[in-house]
């Protein structure tokens, strides 16, 4: 007798552990659903993260042989397509916990005025939920991962019930706070998820401030530190490493069926099935994956009916404007490095009366004071003239005072601005590859100049100097690293691809948790808000799994 | 239209070019192309820094050349209560940025170091390794300040632009530079973030 082995088909497959896939699969496995999730990577060596690394120290251990982790995906290994004239500096991190490994933490609640902004202005399609929506998931989240922050909540930046002590102020930050004050532009403590305090079990963060080479205490929040271990245990987690998911796969009835993936140490194709899918691979990724994923039933790849998959890409426009204050000239060196990165935040305040300006939407800033790094001397150095012994003086009594301004604006979503994938560029498993086209428009240039007016304004008041700043530029296309928009929800499934609660209008058994389901970028970090998505997204999915509805 | 592959870390160096760049705008290309590229090789560079003195030889420059940078990368970055450039091993920093730029820029570098070198025996009748430092500043000061050389000076400015920079990227990023000159107190574990306790930044 010949015996047939049906291969398993699991309950959910998840596509990315990162915020967005590392939420669903923690939420999906607590509630006793079994998860088989992809990664298209494998788990971070801690123990080569070199935080704490001087730059000797670093150069000795090059010297050694020895080599630090590399958290971000080479493009030799997979390349992206652009236009020439319109380069796209696109980040991407594969690996357990994706781009949590490496994040800026910045963790701003959405308010009503992003959520409801094209209900105002009328551009593109509003977001499917509001505020009371999500905020109850804030609260969880927050509780979750340790977000620190003040107690300044305003019509922008809402909720701060849960929030940890913030790290005080740097003596620069306190300098721009005052100017600020003095300009009636508001100003308040940055909100980050760097813990300050103990929570389930991790110590608090230690002020290293070198968050971006990974943290040794797992003191900020890495899905593969603070949700993936706790799925493990759940007993309902199988986690595939080195997974690269290339498409979904479906049945005669457009349904998904299960995932195609490659194995990145050998190439070799596997396939596995399930009866929902989730995807939470990224912004770009995913929707990578959904476009490759064609067949009879979705010719424009999956779930692509109303062809909005792979349009409306809004990433932020950022700039970094650098320079000093001279009131801190020649003051004591301090250990100063932090949290890392900045202790202020300027939350947006383009709608308040008087301050409105020819533009839609909004921008808000960063900054700090960035002195008391381990990266040497600070770039506008070499702007000090001359040379000897008054030159190494000048350096010295400078650099207590240099301080940075990152604004972050949101770009709007336009249809053209938009991923494709080019089937006659295929990667080493001969999938196609990403195309990016982005360009921004004239609401974003006005928007820039409102951010030079104010950049300008704060630092005149502070009385500092700005050096190798010119006015309007901005950071290469792609810098801000938050991509949205290119599978968005909403009520109107002709304009949109997802449901409020994130699952495909057209493919019911599919999900995407990621930033592509954003209508819009605001001007806000969004990987709190990706969390708080994610499990609202799959609380849903579970409760229709077990009302027999998926 | 053309499409092409995207390098990320080319790309990289030239976001750090464009945001650098901007004070300068009068300067060749290259100039703030090699400084960008010593920024992005600041913590990477000891692979030869940190061989043994006895060991060590330039990969690039010439003997004479190395001594020649030495000499300049001092001046830059002179002894003072701390040590300055020499001490620090900037000279090895130098010559591995080189190594690892591109060929043009290299050949750039060379062509300024040249020209600065041809210049020193003109007036001094010694080149740079062997110029005092009396000499060396006469000759380096026109050459320091932007807009005040003259015309035939172009080359020597942007050459002095680039190695002064690269001394700076390279000096504060060695103990010498970091612990010993700007006073870091290299603490990675702190228990409490105490921020600025300065009453009059209140």
């Amino acid at each position: 007798m010949q015996v047939i082995t049906q291969p398993k088909v699991y309950p959910v497959i998840v596509i990315g552990s990162g915020a967005s896939g590392g939420m669903a699969a923690w939420n999906l496995t607590r509630q006793g659903i079994d998860v088989v999730l992809l990664d298209a990577g494998d788990k971070f060596d801690r123990s080569k993260y070199w935080t704490h690394a001087t730059p000797w120290d670093t150069q000795a251990r090059l010297a050694k042989g020895e080599k630090p982790e590399t958290f971000f995906l080479d493009t030799k290994e997979q390349p992206y397509l652009a236009p020439n004239e319109r380069p796209f500096a696109l980040t991407r991190v594969w690996g357990h916990g994706g781009k949590t490994n490496v994040w800026g933490r910045v963790s701003l609640r959405y308010s009503d005025i992003d959520f409801k902004a094209a209900d105002r202005d009328g551009w593109e399609i509003p977001w499917p939920i509001s505020y009371k929506d999500i905020a109850p998931y804030y609260d969880q989240v927050e509780q979750l991962i340790g977000v620190n922050g003040g107690t300044d909540d305003s019509d922008v930046l809402p909720g701060s019930k849960y929030l940890q002590p913030p790290p005080a102020p740097r003596c620069g930050e306190r300098l721009l706070q005052k100017a600020m004050g003095k300009l009636n532009i508001p100003v308040v403590a940055g909100r980050r998820a760097n813990m300050t305090r103990s929570t389930r079990g991790f110590g608090p963060c230690h002020y290293c401030g070198n968050c971006g080479n990974g943290c040794d205490t797992a003191s900020f929040f890495c899905s593969a530190d603070h949700l993936l271990p706790f799925a493990i245990k759940t007993g309902k987690l199988e986690l595939r490493s080195n997974a690269v998911a290339a498409r979904i796969l479906t049945d005669d009835n457009g349904r998904a069926t299960g995932v195609q993936y490659f194995d990145r140490r050998t190439g070799a194709e596997q396939q596995v099935r399930g009866k929902i899918v989730v995807l939470g691979a990224s912004c770009v990724d995913s929707t990578r994956i959904l476009l490759n994923s064609k067949s009879a039933r979705h010719p424009n790849g999956l779930g692509n009916g109303s062809e909005v998959i792979g349009r409306y890409l809004c990433e932020q426009i950022r700039l970094n404007a650098r320079g000093y204050l001279p009131a801190l000239e020649g003051t004591a060196t301090r250990n100063d490095r932090g949290i890392g990165g900045e202790h202020i935040y300027m939350p947006r305040f383009n709608h308040r009366p008087g301050r409105g300006r020819d533009y839609m939407r909004g921008f808000g800033a960063q900054f700090w004071n960035t002195w008391s790094t381990w990266n040497g001397p600070q770039p506008g150095s070499d702007e000090i003239p001359g040379f000897g012994a008054s030159l190494k003086t000048q350096i010295k009594r400078r650099h207590p005072a240099w301080f940075e301004i990152h604004p972050f604006g949101e770009a709007l979503p336009y249809a053209h601005n938009r991923i494709t994938v080019d089937p006659s560029r295929v990667d080493r498993y001969g999938v196609p590859l990403l195309h990016i086209d982005y360009h921004i428009g004239d609401n974003e240039r006005k928007m820039t100049a409102h951010m030079a007016d104010t950049i300008e304004e704060i630092v005149k008041a502070a009385g500092g100097v700005l050096v190798n700043y010119k006015r309007g530029d901005l950071d290469a296309m792609g810098s801000a690293i938050h991509e949205h928009g290119t599978c968005r929800m909403g009520t109107d499934p002709k304009r949109s691809a997802l449901t409020a609660f994130n699952q495909m209008h057209e493919v019911k058994n599919v999900f995407v948790v990621d930033g592509s389901a954003f209508p819009t970028a605001t001007e806000k970090n969004p990987t709190l808000t990706i969390l708080s998505l994610s499990w609202r997204a799959t609380d849903y999915l579970a409760q229709e799994m077990k009302r027999g509805n998926l | 239209m053309g499409t092409s592959e995207t390098n990320i870390n080319r790309r990289r160096a030239l976001t750090q070019l464009v945001t650098g760049a901007v004070g300068v705008a009068s300067m060749p290309l290259w100039v703030e192309s090699l400084c960008a590229q010593a920024r992005a090789e600041a913590h990477t560079h000891a692979a030869q820094a940190a061989v043994t003195a006895s060991t060590w030889a330039p990969s690039v420059l010439t003997p004479r050349q190395n001594e020649a940078v030495i000499a300049l990368t001092e001046l830059i970055m002179p002894a003072t209560d701390t040590p300055g450039a020499k001490a620090a091993l900037v000279n090895r920093f130098v010559d591995h940025v080189l190594s690892t730029a591109d060929a043009k820029e290299r050949s750039e570098f060379i062509r300024g170091l040249t020209w600065l070198d041809d210049r020193c025996r003109a007036r001094v009748g010694q080149d740079l390794a062997g110029a005092t430092t009396a000499q060396l500043t006469d000759i380096v000061t026109p050459l320091a300040v932007e807009g005040t050389g003259a015309a035939d000076d172009a080359p020597g400015i942007a050459f002095f632009r680039t190695i002064k920079s690269m001394t700076i990227t390279g000096y504060y990023t060695t103990e010498i530079g970091l612990r010993q000159e700007l006073g870091d107190d290299g603490r990675m574990v702190l228990a409490a973030f105490e921020g600025c306790t300065h009453p009059e930044h209140q």
